[in-house]
């Protein structure tokens, strides 16, 4: 039987648990000489001081008490005394029932205020019940925006959430890179340099060793008083003085009216005063052992800041050489480049290789002579163990250099029929490809048959060895020792000849190198994939319309830039084109990916790709209009859309191991380079689309970078000039957008002896290429000379971006045809047609983002 | 077809007879089993009371046939709060119980237990305000309103 609802509870049917809004009534003590008001709950928990006996004991007394005394049970009379203590674990069912019963003939009211004071029964709080290790794994499922908002439930959620190992878990999670073994030096740097005697001089967290903004805010620490103590005894709690001598607040709490700064006596326990950790996150933690770590915290949250400056094109531009030192330029246009850490290598049309220091902005040592032609292609590596730089040139020849020193170490004469357009190189081998459309693979240490890199001859591979490399299945082991040692079989010298590979009916013009395998992109619009070893060709990848420009190759995808204007990306395993990107109205030069893959991707990846599929073949069985081919279904009124798109209309192949798109995390990107003289950054889009994030004018970076660092007067000076050029270009009739820095451009680009060159500008290039066969790219790496001196040329013909533009195009010199692009954590630097090489730096210098910025790695 | 039995006495000293198998999900009881060689003896479980160790045998019973978790499995868990269907049934119980599971499942060194509690409860705190998270676990805001204000505006470098 239910007692009548009282009739002040029909008409507060909103009534909540929690009933703080009637905060402002006197709330009663459930004592039992008081005499409920029943037309409002209470916050019994606001008042847990006036309880003088424990709840337990309590609880019972006061329901019967309450009802007894509002004598609305009727039916349910009972003398409390007479049941058992209430420890839920030992009543027997019969009790519950009892229990159950009893409160079923509560008001609403009353069993408001009972499941008020049993809810901290019911709900505890798991900081409090479980140990760290255990909340460090329930936050390590949670997401970043979950964490921070998970902070904010106590002090005791705050400091668990900002421990540092959660958000190393968070790091690698987003499928961010980081240089470890940086870490582990600056942690140990900072250990030692740090006896305990100054850490404890020094404030907490405000070490100036730790490269905060000095000059730029003096953040103020968080020093706050903390709101009273929970047991009401204080109205306010003041904090004691600081012995480091760091700012206070209080609280200022209106509530309390605490407006004063008063010291606390010191024999009060002092209260939790401060934010632990503090509000500012820093890079290091001194752990109380007096080593010191790195911040995972502050680490994630600058590269967080640093990924929303890539996503929202906020940059600095700057360029090489530094604007006050023009001299030190590369006198033509840049075509290689190459860095890592502190150094880039560029390699141009002026012969020569230059190595900079991208801390000063510098020529680190005299350019590298050898060549006699364009430099086209370099790798370098500047550790103690290799200290090496290869380069390839039209000149035919590959020179190895030290890094160091600039020392031409070795010159290989003629290792190609015709230029080499581009190289790799790993521990053992150097590979090189020609626009004689052949691969070459060269040795680089001391090798004999008995080594492991050492050729494995293949007669179907369609490779081709030179007489010297022993076909390891013609001899027997015991012979082939014995040539060696007696001498009939010499050891290869580093940089011998070990095989040409065949296949490609163009020009290569670009490859890459990974472990066993080598990934080329020819003119003749094919990728090919290759065995390292034996030069057996394992796959051919198609897609293309016209021929490829650029490849790069992570082991999951490999990824192509054509003079199709577009960016292709293929699952390396199963050869299928996951997506084709159209953003660029020329030749795509130059690509480089990042997918930022976390750990676990594979898995990942797979059932990823699993899912897609699955839901082609459901929208397949359901009769949807799928796999009819992109024309149909524009026919049909749907504009395809190959960028990664999962819609099953959208999907071209199925068997792939990644998902359209190619997969990766939400920070993916692709940059890519083109002719139309402009990059493009590409992000993804939350359905896994790829979409044109920026667009970066290689001109209007030149004319940023070209005015910073100079002093007020040497700006106005070159300002002054870029107006002068910009007037003389307006003569000849600059399409709308040339700006300064281009015209500058074009007037250092002076032809040199390729101007008879007999290879037609890329534009005719491509259009003859389907039906002549010859290299659409061979253009590529020598730019359009002939209208340098000649503007007035054959009309060339147009090209899309003529149409795209609106605007006439006139037949005047490109000024900044992209050529090399890369990027790494921070910035993009770009090689073109103007012999400056140009960066765009994301770290907007950011103190904080810069002081974390060298441990960061890119995607 | 039956698997030879073992005993396992809780910290309130009650007996539980559990089949080898099902209790070797514990790593902390099969290595005891591997060291020790069963005796026959029962074992005590010493952390885990009888009703939450009569829980966690059976989840221990449904899960006997699961293949080994491996260090790939792990990451990719990481990565996903999704629970199977049977195992949220079972995750349905009060607070302290789910609590004294965890604690269980990590005393026992049973992973996948241990992953699916920690699951659990990270699936509470998800979609949730500050204020709704205290209300859910039962915790006192000890912030002050202006502490509240400056960690938000702090932690607003998330938000783009």
């Amino acid at each position: 039987m239910e007692a009548d609802p009282p009739p002040h509870s029909s008409t507060r049917p909103m009534l909540r648990l929690q009933a703080t809004s009637f905060s402002g009534y006197s709330a009663p003590s459930l004592s039992p000489s008081f005499k409920l008001d029943e037309g409002y709950s209470d916050d019994t928990r606001s008042q847990p001081d006036k309880e003088t006996v424990s709840d337990d004991a309590m609880v019972l007394p006061d329901w019967v008490l309450s009802q007894n005394e509002a004598d609305r049970a009727g039916t349910f009379r009972i003398g409390w005394s007479r049941l058992p203590s209430p420890t839920a674990n030992s009543w027997p069912p019969s009790t519950t029932e009892l229990a159950y019963s009893l409160l079923r003939s509560l008001t609403t009211s009353n069993l408001i205020a009972v499941i008020d004071r049993l809810n901290p029964l019911l709900h505890m709080d798991p900081v409090v019940k479980l140990p760290p290790e255990l909340t460090f794994q329930v936050f390590s499922y949670l997401d970043t925006q979950t964490l921070l908002t998970a902070s904010l439930a106590s002090r005791s959620w705050r400091s668990r959430i900002l421990d540092s190992g959660i958000w190393r878990v968070r790091y690698i999670n987003e499928g961010w890179r980081a240089d470890m073994h940086a870490i582990r030096n600056f942690e140990q740097e900072h250990a030692e340099a740090m006896s305990p005697l100054t850490r404890r001089a020094r404030p907490q967290h405000s070490d100036p060793d730790l490269g905060e903004p000095k000059h730029k805010k003096r953040v103020l620490p968080t020093w706050f008083a903390s709101r009273a103590n929970k047991d009401g005894a204080n109205g306010h709690t003041p904090t004691e003085a600081d012995e480091e001598g760091d700012h206070h607040m209080t609280d200022g709490s209106d509530r309390r009216g605490s407006h004063s700064l008063s010291v606390t006596p010191s024999s009060l326990p002092r209260p939790p005063s401060v934010l632990i950790p503090p509000l500012k996150s820093a890079l290091l933690l001194r752990c109380p052992d007096g080593t010191v770590k790195v911040n995972w915290l502050h680490l994630y949250k600058q590269r967080r800041r640093l990924e929303a400056n890539w996503h929202h094109g906020r940059f600095t531009n700057f360029q090489l050489p530094h604007p006050s030192h023009p001299e030190e330029a590369h006198r033509e246009c840049v075509y290689a480049i190459q860095f890592e850490g502190q150094w880039l290598v560029s390699g141009s049309r002026d012969k020569t290789v230059r190595v900079w220091d991208l801390e000063t902005k510098r020529l680190w040592h005299r350019p590298l002579v050898g060549h006699s032609k364009s430099v086209l292609c370099l790798q370098f590596d500047p550790s103690p163990e290799e200290d090496i730089i290869i380069s390839g040139s039209s000149d035919k020849s590959v020179i190895i250099w030290q890094f160091s020193t600039g020392k031409k170490i070795q010159q290989i004469q003629n290792a190609h029929s015709d230029s080499v357009l581009n190289l790799k190189f790993n521990h053992q081998y150097l590979v090189t490809c020609s626009k004689d459309r052949t691969v070459k693979i060269w040795n680089r240490q001391e090798l004999t048959p008995l080594d492991e890199s050492y050729p494995r001859v293949s007669n179907t591979s369609g490779a081709s060895y030179p007489s010297y490399i022993v076909d390891l299945d013609d001899i027997a082991p015991s012979d082939l020792e014995t040539s060696i040692a007696n001498g009939h079989i010499k050891a290869l010298r580093p940089y011998t000849h070990l095989m040409t590979v065949e296949g490609h009916g163009a020009a290569v013009n670009a490859m890459e190198l990974r472990g066993d395998e080598i990934v080329t992109a020819s003119g003749d619009r094919m990728i090919k994939v290759w065995n390292v070893r034996s030069g057996a060709c394992l796959k051919t990848l198609m897609g293309h319309l016209k021929g490829i420009a650029c490849v790069q190759f992570d082991s999951r995808r490999i990824v192509s830039g054509s003079n199709d204007n577009t960016v292709r990306i293929y699952d390396h395993i199963s050869g299928a084109e996951v997506a084709c990107l159209h953003g660029h109205n020329n030749l795509v030069r130059t690509v480089q990916a990042g997918f930022g893959d976390p750990p676990g991707a594979d898995e990942a990846l797979r059932l990823e790709a699993r899912e897609v599929e699955l839901e082609f073949i459901r929208a397949q069985e359901a009769g949807a209009p799928v796999e009819l081919g992109p024309r149909a279904l524009r026919r049909a009124g749907h504009h395809v859309n190959t960028a990664g798109s999962r819609d099953p209309r959208n999907i071209s192949a199925i068997g792939a191991q990644i998902p359209p798109g190619g997969g990766g995390s939400q920070w993916a990107r692709i940059v890519s380079g083109s002719y139309d003289e402009s990059l493009v950054v590409w992000h993804k889009e939350r359905d896994g689309a790829w979409k044109v994030g920026l667009r970066l004018q290689q001109e209007h970076a030149l004319s940023n970078a070209s005015r910073a660092g100079l002093s007020e007067t040497a700006q106005a000076t070159v300002s002054a000039q870029a107006q002068q050029l910009q007037a003389a270009h307006a003569l000849t009739a600059l399409p709308a957008g040339q700006g300064p820095a281009a015209a500058a451009a074009a007037a250092a680009a002076t032809p040199d002896q390729n101007a008879n060159d007999e290879t037609p500008p890329a534009n005719h290039a491509h259009n003859n290429a389907a039906t002549n066969g010859s290299p659409p790219n061979a253009a590529v790496n020598q730019p359009p000379p002939a209208q340098a001196i000649a503007p007035a040329a054959a009309p060339q013909p147009l090209g899309p971006h003529m149409i795209a533009h609106g605007a006439r195009r006139p037949a005047s010199l490109p000024h900044s045809r992209v050529f090399k692009a890369q990027f790494d954590s921070r910035k993009i630097i770009c090689a073109s047609v103007d012999p400056r090489i140009v960066g765009w730096d994301f770290a907007c210098e950011d103190e904080e983002i810069l002081e974390a910025c060298p441990f960061f790695q890119v995607l | 077809m039956a698997t030879p039995q073992i005993i396992l006495t809780s910290s309130d000293g009650v007996d539980v007879a559990v089949e080898r198998t099902v209790a070797e999900r514990s790593v902390l009881i099969k290595n005891m089993l591997e060291d020790l060689g069963d005796s026959g003896e029962a074992i005590p479980i010493p952390n885990v009371n009888e009703a939450v160790l009569r829980k966690v045998i059976e989840w221990c019973e449904h899960h006997k046939n699961d293949p080994p978790s491996t260090g790939e499995d792990e990451d990719n868990r990481r990565k996903t709060t999704d629970i199977e269907e049977w195992d949220q049934k079972f995750m349905q119980v009060d607070q302290e119980m789910l609590f004294e599971i965890i604690l269980a499942a990590n005393y026992l060194d049973i992973k996948a237990l241990l992953d699916v509690g920690c699951k659990t409860v990270a699936n509470m705190i998800k979609g949730k305000s500050p204020e709704e998270i205290r209300k859910t676990f039962n915790i006192q805001n000890d912030f002050t309103p202006e502490e509240e204000d400056q960690i938000r505006r702090e932690n607003e470098w998330a938000e783009e």
